[in-house]
């Protein structure tokens, strides 16, 4: 499955930060966090993501271009228009959100869209970070970058790059921006440690041009990622990694594990509900882990089923929401429901209003229709998990990079600190939070931001 | 790995040894489909022509929403291997606007009589054909024919004339049909359950009434796709009013130990397993042609049995969408093959408006999101934990097993299950839309089946 460790050259000092302790899917950046294995040091190596051959003789253009989202009357017509036609299948009697996303109350989240959602005023929102572009490997990489308003003399500002996942965006983090910015001004900390945060759009997401060729995994990012960074001029710089992120790495090594583990495994799961001190659980672990098949096993066939058509037939999958924006807004906000908060299954209105404004989600999901971004973003599953397992058991690794874990309580699954360190080996802080889903940036940001804060004082006074 | 694969051995053998057959029957399912509470009022039991109509303001939105589809460009060389190619998918687009006759192909639709009946609190659509002429002396057998997902009764349209008319046909008159083909409830014109739990042996129930209703006390059932459960859930509710049952697909859920031995070593002891040449030809190396095949080709089947309303949501809005859904499983489930082709090789075998038709039927029906929860309401639990799926079936069968098939089930299986196999087929050429793609083929199979059975009845009540 995944790439990991890299030793590139410099960067030695770039640390982990994972905050969704989710088999989340996909993955993505955190693997490419350096590590530290004296064993290989492999080529940083290239790609070429843009249409057609590459072109040998005309060298990247590498300047760093500045953006605005844009919208026309034409583009909003054009959307009201299908939001007016829009054709629904009434529920089952008694369905909430089982069957998925409940069309009577998706026909009043439309009527919000269409009536009451103001999208230019949510592009000016969009537009307060300052947007950039710049070419790597072939294609136009999207990414924010806000810098702290005001810096105390002779403190270092640290630079973190945040990475989104899926059906998420750079959008995700603007909320938690401000904190990590100026974390004085919001009550977190006597700002001995700021941020200047870097958030990019992944290949085929938002407003970073799709890739035109197959192959683009979270190898591939990472090392663009990483050539960003470098064009900004960051040589060390701190990550933080949601949803593609932490899933990849936990399920990296489980599958390059010896086979030991896997059985040592089970053992702690069938001995850990009765002995959890005996296995290394917690009790908190245990709380959040058990019933182990319902919340395991069950759980995750009932929420994967995006999963296994997005890593098999992306194109297919992302055709009809492309052409649909209610169908894209059903597909996407199911997540935003469920992976927030399971009960939410429950509800005739999937609880989405409970944690997220209308225009917060409304917002993410227009990223995904005015950039008409929908397949190629599921195209990442298939690049990433429909790869032969023979080749990736061949990328056995640990990240030996100082690492720090938050572990939302309302992921779809928990994955306890002894099964953490089996890839993670420098494990500086894992802390149980009281709180949150799977969106924790959107959802809870502040306590997001105070457990990165958290782990940065502890990484640099190392 | 070792370790891995004792351990799943033995749960396998844990599970064997609690789980014995208990000779059962599978009890007829009484239900209520239809909106709020069930009246007291007996159930109108009349049975009403139907006709399939269409509006010109249904064709301009239609066009409109064609004319607006936005796609996005495939991979470099990917062919159909991150499904539907939009290169394709634009052309067949551009021949849906500017060719396709919609009017033209209701006609057609229209050519044969359909009937709606209300049974269990929903209409229940269905085309009844009979024989144009019947020899002196003969009688007609009812047979009916059940379509799957994402297929409709209109499968059946090149097939029907050969059953009801053979001799016109160049096949053998000794038996003739009058055929009726449901659309299953949620699917095409039979109205959409309005309850959840409407699972297989609901349909299975509801056919059976259906056929009551038509005066048949005996009668065969042939089914592919969903098709083959709820057929088969019909042989078991009701064997003494099924002479025969017929099917295209035989898949086997409740796999056993034996099953898993017989993967781990068929390929090097077939005879042992009861395993023919062409068994071995078609289902290994398995992890190839088994295991990653079903892996690569499941996706749908697991968003839909877990999140139907959201997937059908946006199929339900984008005709190009739900033709791209659709369009994919023509393709690949009548050769695998075909995903490396650009055009998904569909024209190979089936022309556009075929295609288009059923798709259509789909459209403007708007059935796309209940036909999906079909498969929430028969796998939510999971496979092989179903009653029925662990009851035998007793009825005369005849199996007419296509290579192209997704999964191939050697007889070897299928015979745990249908313990009375009157005839087993490795058929030539063809896929899982036997009866759209090859209906000569499998109208063939069909009356040399019904042709045994006969034989074979009439030979019983000689006897008796």
């Amino acid at each position: 499955m995944l790439c990991l460790p890299r030793s590139f050259q410099y960067s030695q000092k770039n640390a982990v930060l994972v905050p969704a302790a989710a088999l989340g899917v996909g993955g993505m950046v955190v693997c490419w966090l350096m590590s530290r294995r004296k064993a290989k040091r492999l080529e940083v190596g290239d790609g070429w993501w843009g249409s057609g051959e590459r072109s040998l003789r005309e060298k990247e253009d590498e300047s760093i271009r500045p953006f605005k989202i844009e919208t026309s009357d034409k583009e909003i017509e054009d959307l009201h228009h299908r939001l007016d036609r829009a054709r629904y299948a009434p529920p089952l009697e008694g369905a909430a959100f089982h069957y998925g996303f409940n069309s009577d109350y998706l026909q009043k989240v439309v009527a919000y869209w269409r009536n009451q959602f103001d999208w230019r005023k949510q592009v000016e929102i969009l537009n307060k970070y300052p947007h950039f572009h710049t070419t790597i490997e072939g294609i136009d990489i999207h990414f924010i970058h806000v810098k702290p308003p005001y810096v105390p003399h002779g403190r270092a500002v640290q630079p973190i790059l945040m990475v989104h996942g899926w059906p998420g965006s750079f959008y995700e983090f603007y909320k938690i921006i401000p904190l990590l910015t100026e974390p004085a001004r919001y009550g977190l900390g006597d700002g001995d440690v700021v941020f200047e945060v870097i958030c990019p759009s992944i290949p085929g997401y938002g407003f970073s041009e799709a890739p035109h060729q197959k192959g683009f995994d979270t190898r591939a990012t990472a090392r663009i990622f990483h050539k960003l960074m470098k064009r900004l001029g960051f040589k060390e710089y701190y990550i933080q990694g949601g949803d593609w992120g932490s899933g990849i790495t936990t399920n990296m090594g489980i599958k390059g594990a010896h086979p030991f583990s896997s059985f040592k495994k089970l053992i702690q799961v069938m001995l850990g509900a009765y002995v959890p001190w005996l296995v290394g659980f917690t009790r908190e672990d245990v709380r959040r882990m058990y019933p182990f098949m319902q919340k395991n096993v069950y759980d995750i066939l009932r929420e994967t089923g995006y999963l296994h058509i997005q890593a098999t037939k992306p194109d297919t999958a992302g055709c009809g929401l492309n052409d649909s924006p209610v169908g894209l807004a059903a597909y996407i906000l199911e997540k935003f429901s469920t992976w927030t908060d399971k009960s939410f299954l429950h509800r005739d209105d999937g609880g989405l209003e409970r944690k997220y404004s209308l225009d917060d989600l409304l917002t993410n999901v227009m990223i995904y229709w005015v950039t008409s971004s929908i397949a190629s973003s599921m195209r990442y599953y298939k690049e990433n998990l429909s790869r032969d397992p023979a080749l990736s058991d061949n990328t056995r690794f640990g990240v030996y990079v100082p690492a720090g874990i938050a572990a939302f309580p309302e992921e779809i699954t928990h994955v306890p600190c002894c099964w953490a360190k089996m890839i993670f080996k420098n494990i500086v802080s894992y802390s149980y939070m009281p709180r949150g889903g799977h969106f924790a940036a959107f959802e809870e940001p502040k306590l997001l931001a105070q457990d990165i804060i958290h782990f940065v004082r502890r990484v640099e006074q190392l | 790995m070792l370790l891995e694969i004792l351990l799943i051995l033995g749960t396998i053998i844990f599970y064997f040894l609690r789980s014995r057959k208990k000779e059962e029957t599978l009890s007829f399912k009484e239900g209520w489909w239809g909106r709020g509470q069930k009246p007291d009022t007996e159930e109108d039991a009349t049975i009403w022509p139907f006709k399939v109509e269409t509006t010109e303001k249904d064709l301009s939105d239609l066009y409109r929403r064609l004319d607006e589809a936005r796609f996005t460009e495939p991979l470099e060389d990917s062919c159909f291997h991150y499904g539907t190619n939009s290169v394709y998918l634009r052309k067949v687009v551009s021949y849906w606007k500017n060719q396709f006759n919609w009017k033209k192909q209701v006609e057609i639709l229209n050519k044969y009589p359909q009937f709606k009946t209300k049974i269990q609190g929903i209409d229940i659509h269905f085309v009844h054909v009979k024989p144009p002429c019947l020899p002196e002396g003969q009688s007609a057998k009812p047979l009916l024919m059940v379509h799957g997902w994402p297929g409709s009764f209109y499968e059946f349209y090149k097939i029907i004339p050969l059953l009801t008319d053979p001799a016109s046909h160049g096949l053998s008159d000794e038996h003739i049909f009058e055929v009726i083909c449901p659309s299953i409830p949620g699917y095409g014109f039979s109205e959409a359950p309005h309850k959840k739990g409407f699972n297989s042996v609901s349909a299975a129930s509801v056919f059976y009434e259906l056929m009551l209703r038509l005066g048949f006390s005996e009668f065969y059932a042939q089914g592919g796709d969903w098709g083959w459960l709820i057929c088969t859930n019909l042989a078991q509710i009701a064997p003494n009013h099924l002479r025969g049952l017929h099917l295209n697909l035989a898949s086997v859920t409740n796999m056993g130990f034996t099953h898993l031995l017989s993967i781990l070593l068929g390929r090097y002891l077939p005879g042992l397993f009861g395993f023919q040449e062409e068994d071995v030809r078609r289902m290994f190396p398995f992890l190839k042609k088994g295991l990653y095949r079903i892996l690569s080709e499941s996706g749908y089947a697991h968003i839909q049995a877990t999140k139907p309303d959201t997937v059908g949501c946006g199929l339900n809005d984008s005709p190009v969408g739900l033709a791209a859904y659709i369009l994919e499983k023509f393709s690949t489930w009548t050769d695998l093959e075909f995903r490396n082709l650009e055009d998904g090789g569909l024209e190979r075998k089936f022309n556009l408006d075929d295609l288009l038709t059923n798709i259509m039927i789909y459209w403007v029906s708007g059935c796309i999101v209940s036909s999906m929860r079909f498969y929430k309401e028969n796998l939510q639990k999971g496979i092989g934990t179903q009653k029925h799926e662990k009851l035998p079936v007793q009825v005369p069968t005849g199996i007419a097993s296509f290579p192209n098939e997704v999964m191939h089930t050697p007889q070897a299986w299928a015979q745990k299950k249908y313990t009375n196999i009157v005839s087993f087929h490795l058929m030539p050429k063809g896929g899982h839309f036997a009866a759209l793609e090859e209906p000569e083929l499998l109208a063939e199979d069909i009356l040399q089946f019904v042709g045994k059975v006969e034989k074979e009845q009439l030979w019983r009540k000689k006897g008796e």
